[in-house]
């Protein structure tokens, strides 16, 4: 390994609050405090990555600067396709950067700093919504969405592809919100804030998957970023500053039952920051020994408030390495390189370090196939070819579109490939100067430039263009660079000028009532050339070696384990590391002293049977996002004469209540007028909003596994594949006890997904893609959306679409048919379907989309698609059918 | 949204006899049309003392502007000599030039300027009165001061809610004619940088 501290890279000794790297690995960028104002900095990659780059003078290390942000810079962050940067900082705003505009290198004008912009970087877009300092900001993947979140205790999803719209804000977190990170398959987002919690939310419908707030209870509100990260396989979340025995941790969150039984410890401070390194590696495989077959592992680097960074390996007990002092401050933000063997560091000291491993010591990265092949294993469906027009699930659960995503693919490749140089990415200024040279121009600006009196008699120059934005073409004009012609020499000269210095801040005095103000900022450009000078020397480079850092952890790890208790001790190195899933890596699963017997409840034997919820010590679900309400469930809370009491607790904004409940609580739900509860002695109890017993406990032939709450309805569905709903409040069964069995017989799939909408019609889903309702006047089970159905992908009623009508298509039927309808313009557009058909086709799907709206009583999605199938029926003139509608819709 | 980026200032006949006219070559940089025109002022600084004695050489209005990138020459007359006070005619003053967008000041670009004699006679025994034929005007065009000001693009100086939670460094420089109030943290020109000498 291979240390080394570029003291260029710097901010003037302001501290260096986020890093990250490009993902051609090309360039980095750093955000932090500037002179007046937040500070953005794009460096060259190559001088840190090569000594002879680094001496060559004519290789730039500054390739840009950006002082828009009005404060401290708290977050940058690459967009997945290296388009765009986005930053966040303490002045409420993001901000989207994309390269443009290429006319040279060009200073700051004014700016105190004489350094060329060598590439020019503009904001492109401000996206202002929230009230507090932005802290993080993360691109999903595939950049469909950029989420952010703020000390306003809230995560704006902002859709990437159409800034500035708001997909969703988040609302739940009661105190500042300091981590956002991605799940790689795009199916969640964590957060982690100040209220001791980390939270992950589904992308599927925003709503709350799972609170965790066990591990962070001890935690105290000492961090300015909590980072988080998710694994490269998606298959653990780690967590900044946790605590565990009063020991700072980084607490490891499996994605299978969002179980926290593990953690990296070791740490004397806080976490502030873990970042998986974005490859997954296998074992080096070395000349001559017998090739075993190695598990991938995943890598994560872990910084603190202690100044310290250890990487740890997923297939190592203990850290690979861990390096000390390696800054004065709290470290602040960690990037990989893309290829993995690299890795930036920043601090609040304001100096970044760069860390160089080899393929030796980290192992050898798995190539995308690989990756890939990993993916399909756990998740079933690829990564790597999950493209834009899933845009609400990046999760392929159809065939077909995989195939025609392949196809597309394929046809696209090439474009993509070109796409990759940053050069043909940047939007380019157009040369309008006529072939003559801008020097020429310049000579005869005077002359040239026209110049008009408007009615009032004022002069009126129109300015000379001399470069378009954003158009195609390439620009070769030359930088107008300022000639220095410094005349002034003697000092006392200077002296005067400081009654004229507040003659420069103010605005003009057309305003009135303008009194000078002092000004407070002078330092002089020798001064800050020393400022600059001050910045530490490098450490140097092969300082350290791995071997000598692993000693320094075991020391560190030995005297952690005289703290502990000798029991403890010994669960606590088991917990040292993830360990991957069964599923990828078959080496034994570990069983912990903690683990809570979690499958003594056995589903009974069932034809159909759907999988249980295992039973947690404690969990909380958010219930309704408009009054944020939570459920939270601690089992075996106290133990009365024998008897073990489990405790439900409900609150909404500071008003709470809880009841004890005789057995352990499996599942629970709530809408905004009732909370349901089923617990392992198969009992469902049913409370009205205010913790008041409705009905005595339900009995039900078997466990629980599902239960939903919406209105003042219940739906549960049960480990035997039976559903029923129930109108609690008039005590009516709308569905009573209806089996599965119609819609999962002759198929392998399973229930995916269920819910219940506001009318009270229960809805599952299908991992074969098809969602069904039942209809309880029929008594059928109704097919509402398949993913499958090949009307939808051959569907083009684009035209019939308006701008508002995307509000009316928020429900039930959007939720279960995601967004990704608009998947079926492109394929019609590239099979190039005969018009008729395609009409046909369209008219069919309109006409399903009508009836499963009315059928799911969904009013507004019905109006919808009802506004849609018209539109759709008068630019077709199909005019038997429009009399029908009118009869509709009268 | 709209930004206009004054990305350089030429000076041109510099240095010059006293009498000639100012000439700054302005390239500046605009994201999107601007429905409505630039005014662009010069503002010579007569006395060091008190604003009484500031004259506004010239203003112009610069349009239309399209999105792009755009240089023009703005030249005005040399100050009215009458109105300077004679102590301070030679010496260091400052010129300003200040751009406005819908009423609203978004950019004061602030240069030193030194008038001395060239005759070193003269410099050495400067007559009572001042003789402005003698003068030479030197703009150090190597050190402009930029001061920006977030202005409201999108409409005129209207006042903004949102004034809370302003980093209190930029409202450290403004005027309290610009206090957050007016000055609407929207604009896509947030920094204030400065340069000193």
């Amino acid at each position: 390994m291979k240390l080394l501290k570029p003291s260029w890279v710097n901010h003037n000794g302001k501290p260096i609050f986020s890093v990250d790297i490009h993902p051609d690995g090309t360039k980095f960028a750093t955000g932090g405090q500037g002179e007046d104002s937040g500070k953005v900095v794009i460096w060259n990659m190559a001088p840190v990555l090569r000594e002879e780059d680094e001496r060559n003078e004519n290789i730039p290390k500054l390739l840009c600067q950006m002082d828009n942000h009005l404060a401290c810079v708290n977050c940058v962050r690459w967009s997945n396709n290296g388009l765009y940067l986005a930053s966040g900082g303490d002045d409420k705003l993001v901000m989207v950067w994309k390269r443009a505009a290429f006319i040279g290198p060009s200073t700051v004008f004014g700016s105190s700093s004489k350094l060329a912009n060598v590439e020019q970087w503009r904001c492109v877009m401000i996206l202002r919504n929230h009230t507090g300092d932005v802290m993080d900001v993360a691109w999903s993947p595939h950049d469909v969405w950029l989420a952010s979140c703020s000390v306003d205790n809230t995560i704006v999803i902002w859709n990437a592809r159409k800034f500035p719209e708001i997909v969703m804000t988040l609302k739940g977190h009661t105190g500042l919100v300091k981590g956002l990170t991605w799940d790689p398959v795009g199916k969640y987002i964590a957060s982690q804030a100040d209220d001791r919690s980390l939270k992950v939310w589904r992308t599927m419908d925003w709503q709350l998957e799972t609170n965790i707030t066990k591990p962070f209870s001890e935690c105290g509100g000492t961090t300015h970023v909590l980072r988080l990260s998710w694994s490269p396989d998606g298959q653990y979340l780690v967590s900044a500053h946790a605590m565990n025995n009063s020991g700072p941790t980084a607490q490891i969150i499996e994605r299978d039952g969002w179980k926290t039984n593990m953690d990296f410890v070791g740490h004397r401070k806080a976490v502030t920051v873990v970042k998986f390194n974005p490859k997954i590696f296998k074992k080096k495989q070395k000349n001559g020994s017998t090739p075993k077959p190695s598990c991938p592992y995943c890598c994560c680097a872990v910084g603190s408030k202690d100044r310290s960074l250890s990487v740890w390996l997923t297939s190592l007990k203990r850290p690979l390495v861990v390096i000390h002092d390696l800054f004065d401050k709290s470290i602040m933000d960690i990037t990989w390189t893309l290829n993995g063997l690299g890795l930036l560091v920043c601090s609040m000291d304001g100096t970044v370090a760069f860390l160089d491993f080899s393929q030796d010591e980290l192992g050898d990265p798995l190539n995308e196939e690989e990756k890939n092949a990993i993916h399909q294993n756990i998740y079933g469906k690829s990564l790597a070819i999950t493209m834009e027009s899933q845009l609400s699930s990046t999760i392929i659960e159809n065939p077909e579109m995989l195939k025609y995503q392949q196809e597309r693919q394929g046809n696209q490749n090439p474009n993509e490939a070109q796409g990759i140089g940053p050069e043909n990415q940047t939007p380019k200024l157009t040369n309008v100067l006529n072939g003559e040279s801008l020097e020429d121009i310049r000579k005869n600006l005077l002359k040239k430039q026209v110049e008009t009196r408007t009615a009032d008699g004022r002069r009126r120059i129109t300015p000379l263009c001399i470069a378009q934005l954003d158009t195609a073409g390439t620009a070769a004009v030359n930088s107008i660079g300022m000639k220095s012609n410094l005349l002034l020499t003697s000092a006392s000269k200077i002296e005067p000028m400081k009654a004229l210095d507040s003659r420069f801040t103010e605005r003009s005095k057309a305003m009135p009532g303008v009194t000078s103000v002092p000004l407070t900022i002078g330092i002089t450009p020798l001064d800050r050339v020393k400022d600059s000078s001050s910045v530490k020397e490098p450490k140097g480079k092969d300082e350290t070696s791995s071997d000598s850092e692993d000693k320094i952890m075991v020391k560190s790890i030995a005297k952690r384990k005289g703290e502990m208790e000798g029991a403890e001790v010994v669960e606590k190195r088991k917990k040292g590391r993830p360990r991957k899933d069964a599923k990828t890596m078959p080496f034994p699963q570990v069983t912990f002293l903690l683990s809570k017997d979690p499958s003594r409840l056995t589903t009974p034997i069932a034809v159909l049977k759907l999988p249980t919820p295992s039973i947690q010590k404690s969990f909380s679900t958010q219930v309704s996002t408009d009054g944020v309400t939570y459920l939270e469930v601690e089992n075996e809370v106290s133990v009365v004469s024998g008897s073990r009491l489990s405790q439900l607790k409900w609150s909404r904004e500071g008003r709470e209540w809880d009841v004890l409940l005789p057995s352990r609580i499996i599942i629970a739900a709530g809408s905004s007028n009732v909370v349901a509860v089923a617990c392992e002695d198969r009992t469902l109890s049913v409370f009205t909003a205010c913790g008041r017993r409705l009905i005595p406990s339900i009995i039900l032939p078997v466990p629980m596994s599902a239960l939903h709450c919406s209105g003042h309805f219940v739906m549960a569905l049960t480990a035997s594949a039976m559903l029923s709903v129930w109108d609690v409040q008039k005590q009516t069964a709308l569905v009573k006890n209806e089996s599965l069995n119609p819609i999962l017989s002759g198929t392998d799939a399973t229930v995916s997904q269920s819910f219940l909408t506001q009318q009270g019609v229960a809805v599952v889903s299908l991992s074969n893609g098809k969602t069904y309702c039942f209809n309880s006047s029929l008594e059928t089970w109704n097919l509402i959306a398949d993913k499958q159905d090949s009307l939808v992908q051959c569907t083009d009623f684009r035209n019939c679409v308006s701008a508002q009508d995307a509000l009316g298509s928020m429900g039930p039927l959007a939720l279960t048919q995601g967004r990704n309808l608009s998947a079926g313009r492109l394929a019609s557009r590239l099979s190039s379907t005969p018009h008729h058909l395609q009409q046909g086709m369209t008219l069919a799907f309109l006409e399903k989309q009508l009836s499963s709206a009315l059928i799911l009583l969904s009013a507004s999605e019905y109006r919808h698609w009802l506004l849609i199938y018209a539109r759709f029926l008068v630019n077709e003139g199909e005019a038997v059918r429009e009399g029908q509608c009118h009869c509709s819709q009268g | 949204m709209a930004e206009v980026q004054v990305l350089n200032v030429a000076v041109l006949d510099n240095p010059s006899p006293f009498g000639n006219p100012f000439q700054f070559e302005v390239t500046f940089e605009c994201m999107e049309d601007l429905p409505e025109d630039l005014e662009w002022k010069i503002i010579y600084v007569g006395s060091a003392e008190s604003e009484e004695y500031d004259q506004t050489l010239d203003s112009v209005l610069v349009g239309p502007i399209p999105a792009g990138r755009h240089m023009f020459v703005f030249q005005a007359d040399a100050p009215n000599t009458g109105l300077i006070p004679e102590s301070d005619a030679v010496g260091v003053t400052v010129v300003l030039i200040t751009c406005t967008y819908r009423g609203q000041e978004f950019i004061r670009i602030g240069y030193y300027v030194n008038n001395e004699y060239t005759d070193t006679e003269l410099r050495e025994n400067p007559p009572l009165k001042p003789d402005y034929g003698q003068l030479q005007r030197n703009i150090l065009a190597s050190n402009p001061r930029v001061t920006r000001f977030h202005i409201n693009w999108e409409g005129c100086a209207e006042k903004m809610e949102d004034s809370e939670n302003v980093d209190p460094a930029p409202n450290a420089m403004l005027s309290p004619s610009c206090t957050p109030g007016k000055a609407p943290p929207l604009g896509l020109v947030p920094d204030n940088s400065m340069n000193c000498l």
